[in-house]
This record gives structure tokens, C-alpha cells and sequence, in this order.
């Protein structure tokens, strides 16, 4: 091993964001929370790190296998780096800010990380953006996170939006309607995951008509919600089922440029949501860039919110900024620096005197250099 | 608007020959070549202009998938559960490529066949994840030696008393010497898509399974 690749290595799935992705990321990032912000979402900031029995309490259960762990030196007790800042929100929500006017908004933005990335996504460290809607538990709440979320994508130029609304309650209704043993039960979920037809039928015995049929209904809004409609759903799982289609059919209104797809099956990821959830697509990526739901916080408060993945969006978001660099000569006044960059102009001072300005203005990528309080172009 | 490009994944060989008339029924013509196992090409135009087919190993087809590189595919559920990825479904059962994943061991041995006994055991299969899955759930653990193929060579040389491996009649089997000990799972081909592409060209990847569902029903 080389002297110098022992000094760059990094750890798997982690690396150096560097100019000029890492402004780019942070103007989105900006952007992003900006259009929260005008929508009443409040920021938050809640620390990278916590004791591990808070973070892993309430809706942060089941992320046990996902987080770094380390022992506190100074009491003692393990410690956890967040996995997702949604369940820090919810904390958040549940206690400091529980006497805070309700439905309570609020904003934030960050890195999580994660022990093990996958062969699909490799990355350990994320950015995440998003939004919590708390204490509005009607589908008015669950329809303004989507259509926030759908406006601000758009401000950003993310093209060929599609948003796919599940409901992970209507399958465990289902199921226990069915004397399924817990085995099979698990092994359909898991089938499920996947859409593998074969699999249910080999393990969901009387369910497996019901849930193929909700296989093939998952698509477009409207022949999902018709096909839907001629299946015998449990009572509970029926009223679920007209709040999803009364959601989809507010933003279809709301937001008639973006494509809405329905899932009746779909669960992954969704661990702790307890009503409608969805995820976010673009015709511009392989990878969703954005999910998220409805969930209960420990008090028993409804929720809804949205988490963007920016390391996702990053790739689709057009980047339009023509940014001007302005070289300015060795002793130029910090009052003729200031008015440039009153001007929006950024402005790069040479620091030697006695070389040729032209060149030095080429060889540090500024677009422009000022000759007699004229910006110019650098050929 | 022309139609955006359309990637099918098929795997290579016997697969093929199965799925190419299934293929056909669903209105797809691929170029002669592709059932040409001599032919070097990679990728291959069908009588659709924008949907074309790529030929690779049958555990690629979940990869390729997988990543979006291409929007369905045909793969064998031992593939899909090797990988197990998060951005494959597999709506359809093909009914073609039937076979079963099965543990084999040497005919003459006589000793560990009861495997309750064991802590440990060495195995030689082209499935690690699940091979060690499943014994881990039968309390054993599994030290996988990954081979890619001629399994069966391994026990009679003395590689490992066990393999994991694809048995259709059992022959290949019996003419190394081993015998089956235990069945993991029936296999058989499924239709496969990728999860962004159903969710964004629902329409149209919806479309593409109904006319698979069809072609196999017919």
C-alpha cells in the first residue's frame, strides 16, 4: 500500500463532496428548506448524535440494526448516530415542543448515517430534507406534505415528477382476516415486498386471490381504485381505503402535473407508518428521491411528514446557476470588491502583484476580470 | 413523442430456449441471432423499434434489473433469492425452468446425516446467502466456498462433504456420486421488472405484464 493511499482511503459508502457538488448540494439543500419555510415549516436542528434508548424509543423502534454505536466517556452510556431525523423530530414534538400550537410545523435538514449500505445504494452517509406535519389527523394534512414537497421539487426543476401512495395497514388487515400461522404470514409479507404471485399463492392460501388481485390493481390512480372497488375488503380496510382515494383524487386536483400512482401492497420502508404513505419518483432517475407517511408519535399524536433524499435528487436537479466569478487585480479596494458582490457577482482578488492578469484570471476559472470598473469577459 | 426505450434482461441458454416462445406470444420478435448461441452480439433489436433485449448470465438479469439498467427481465426465483434486491418484483410466474434448489452429499457417507447434530458444516454452491440463511435458521453455520460452476466435482474431490446446487432430474447428481439430503426450494422463472419503472411508466410496464400473463396463459 502506497504512502499516499493510506491518506485518502476513505471508509466504504463514505466520501468528500468537493467544489463545485458540494455549493450545488448546499443551494439545493437551501432551496428546498426555503419553500418549506414560506409554507410555515419552522427548522429544526436536532444533534447527529443521542443516547442509544432515546433514539431507539418510540418510532425510532425497529432501527436497531442500522445505527452507529459508541460508548459516551463522559457518562457512560452508548450512544447513537441518527439513522433518520424524522424519529428526532418526533421526539422533539412529543416533548419540548408539546405545548406548541397544533397542528405544529417544522422543518429541518442533515446528514444521517447508516452501519451497512447495499449493493444498490453503497452510500453509509446521507442528506436528508424534510418536513413533519404533527397533530392533524385528516387527509387535508396528508395531501399539503405531498403537495409541498411535489411544489418545491418543481421550483427545483426536477423533471417528470410521479408520486405512488400506499396504505401499509390495508395488507395486516387483510391478513387478519385470514388464519394465516405467523410463519406464513411472514413469509407472504415478504412475498409481498417482492409482487412474487408465486410465492403467495404457495403460502397465502385462502388470502391469495384477494392479495394477487391487489397486486394487479397497483398502477394508475384511477383503474386502481377501480379494480379496488369489486374486491371484498374487511370493513376497516375499506374505510382506510376511501380516505387513500379521496387523498388521490385532492391531488390529482392539486398538482395536475404530477403523475399519481397507487400501491396497494407496498410496505418496505414504511416500518413505523400507520396510515398513507407514499413515495417519490422522477422520470429522470432510477432511484425514488423522496418518501414518507403517516405515523404516530409516543403520545399518540397523529403525524404526517416528508424526508427527501438529496444524494438522489442531487443528479436531477437541473443546475441553471450561471455563476460569475470576477477576478479582480492585487489591491483593488474592499469597497469596489463589495459593490461586484452587492452585485451578485462572486469576486476573486489576486493575492500576487506582478503577473499577468489575464492568465491568472484563466488559470483560477473566473469567467470575468475587471478592466477600468468593467467586468470583461475572459476569453 | 416516440416511445422511450424499453430494456428486456434475458439469461442465456436453456432459459432461453423456453422463453423465447413466450416472448413471441407477447408480441415481441427478437432478431434471429439471439437464439443463435454462436453469436457474439450483446444486445439485439426486436420488430419493436423501441424495445430491445439483452442476453446475459442468468444472475446479471436480476442485477441489470435491479439497477434500472434494464426494465424487466426474466430470472429464476434461486437468483431472486440470492440477491434478494429491494427494487425487483416478480409479478409472474413464467412456469418455465422448473427445478429445485437442493443440498447433496456424498452417497457413501455415513457419518452427519442426521443434521441436528451439527454445528458447522463447509459447502460448495454458487448460492452463499442462501445457503448460509437457511442453516442458519436450522442452527448451523454455514462456511460457503463459492464456486460458479461443476459443483458436483467438489465433494468427490474432497472440497466439502455437501453442495447447494440446481437439481432438475438428479442425474448429474447420481453420476458424481451424491445424493440429495434436502430440498430449499422449488424454482421456477418469473417475469421480473424494475420497481422505478412500474411506479414511473406504470401504464405501460402494467402493459407489458398483462401481455406476458396472457402469452403464458395461452
Amino acid at each position: 500500500m502506497s504512502e499516499n493511499s493510506t491518506k485518502t482511503l476513505l471508509p466504504e459508502g463514505l466520501r468528500d463532496v468537493l467544489p463545485p457538488d458540494a455549493a450545488f448540494e448546499n443551494e439545493v439543500v437551501e432551496r428546498l428548506t426555503r419553500t418549506f419555510a414560506l409554507n410555515g415549516y419552522n427548522l429544526v436542528k436536532p444533534p447527529l448524535i443521542e443516547f442509544e434508548d432515546t433514539l431507539l424509543s418510540g418510532v425510532g423502534a425497529g432501527m436497531g440494526e442500522r445505527i452507529f454505536r459508541m460508548l459516551d466517556p463522559s457518562s457512560h452510556r452508548t450512544l447513537g448516530v441518527r439513522n433518520d431525523i424524522t424519529t428526532q423530530i418526533a421526539r422533539i414534538a412529543a416533548t419540548r415542543l408539546a405545548s406548541d400550537a397544533r397542528p405544529l410545523r417544522l422543518t429541518y435538514s442533515g446528514p444521517v448515517l447508516r452501519v451497512k449500505g447495499t449493493q444498490l445504494e453503497p452510500e453509509r452517509q446521507f442528506t436528508q430534507a424534510g418536513i413533519e406535519l404533527i397533530g392533524a389527523d385528516n387527509g387535508a394534512a396528508d395531501i399539503e406534505v405531498i403537495v409541498v414537497v411535489a411544489e418545491a421539487l418543481k421550483k427545483l426543476g426536477v423533471p417528470g415528477l410521479s408520486v405512488d401512495l400506499a396504505l401499509p395497514t390495508l395488507v395486516p388487515a387483510i391478513l387478519a382476516g385470514f388464519n394465516l400461522s405467523v410463519a406464513a404470514a411472514a413469509r407472504v409479507r415478504a412475498a409481498l415486498d417482492h409482487k412474487d404471485v408465486a410465492e403467495i399463492n404457495a403460502h397465502a392460501g385462502q388470502a391469495a386471490g384477494l392479495l394477487t388481485k391487489l397486486i394487479e390493481a397497483s398502477g394508475p390512480v384511477d383503474r386502481a381504485m377501480a379494480q379496488v372497488a369489486t374486491l371484498a375488503l374487511p370493513p376497516a380496510a375499506k374505510a382506510e381505503w376511501a380516505a387513500l382515494e379521496h387523498v388521490a383524487r385532492a391531488l390529482r386536483a392539486a398538482i395536475p402535473n404530477v403523475a399519481i400512482t397507487v400501491d396497494a401492497v407496498e410496505n418496505r420502508g414504511f416500518e413505523y407508518h400507520t396510515g398513507i404513505t407514499f413515495s417519490v419518483f422522477t422520470a429522470a432517475s432510477q432511484r425514488e428521491i423522496g418518501r414518507g407517511g403517516r405515523y404516530k408519535l409516543v403520545s399518540g399524536e397523529a403525524a404526517t411528514g416528508a424526508t427527501l433524499l438529496i444524494d438522489a435528487l442531487l443528479p436531477v436537479v437541473p443546475n441553471t446557476a450561471t455563476a460569475r466569478r470576477l477576478f479582480v487585480s492585487n489591491g483593488t479596494s474592499r469597497a469596489v470588491v463589495a459593490t461586484w458582490q452587492d452585485k451578485g457577482w462572486i469576486v476573486v482578488v489576486g493575492l500576487s502583484a506582478g503577473v499577468d492578469d489575464t492568465t491568472e484570471a484563466k488559470r483560477l476559472k473566473c469567467t470575468h476580470i475587471l478592466k477600468s470598473s468593467d467586468a470583461v469577459a475572459v476569453s | 413523442m416516440s416511445p422511450q426505450p424499453l430494456i428486456i434482461a434475458l439469461p442465456k441458454g436453456r432459459i432461453l430456449d423456453e422463453a423465447l416462445p413466450i416472448v413471441r406470444r407477447a408480441g415481441i420478435e427478437p432478431e434471429a441471432a439471439l437464439g443463435d448461441d454462436s453469436s457474439r452480439a450483446l444486445r439485439f433489436s426486436t420488430n419493436l423499434p423501441h424495445v430491445s433485449i439483452i442476453r446475459v448470465r442468468s444472475f446479471d438479469v436480476a442485477t441489470f434489473v435491479a439497477f434500472g439498467a434494464a426494465h424487466l427481465g426474466i430470472a429464476g426465483n434461486d437468483v431472486l433469492m440470492e440477491f434478494d434486491y429491494s427494487e425487483i418484483y416478480a409479478p409472474l410466474d413464467l412456469g418455465i425452468g422448473k427445478c429445485r434448489l437442493s443440498i447433496a452429499q456424498r452417497t457413501d457417507m455415513t457419518e452427519d446425516l442426521d443434521l441436528s447434530r451439527l454445528s458447522h458444516v463447509r459447502i460448495a454452491t454458487k448460492y452463499p446467502n442462501i445457503t448460509s440463511k437457511w442453516f442458519a435458521e436450522h442452527g448451523i453455520q454455514a462456511e460457503c466456498v463459492k464456486l460458479n460452476g461443476a459443483m458436483e466435482l467438489a465433494p468427490a474431490l474432497g472440497l466439502c462433504p455437501r453442495i447447494v446446487d440446481l437439481v432438475s432430474t438428479g442425474a448429474t447428481l447420481k453420476a458424481n456420486g451424491l445424493k440429495e439430503s434436502a430440498t430449499i426450494a422449488q424454482v421456477s422463472s418469473r417475469l421480473i421488472v424494475n420497481r422505478t419503472a412500474l411506479k414511473v411508466r406504470s401504464e405501460e410496464i402494467s402493459g407489458w405484464i398483462e401481455r406476458f400473463r396472457s402469452a403464458v396463459a395461452g
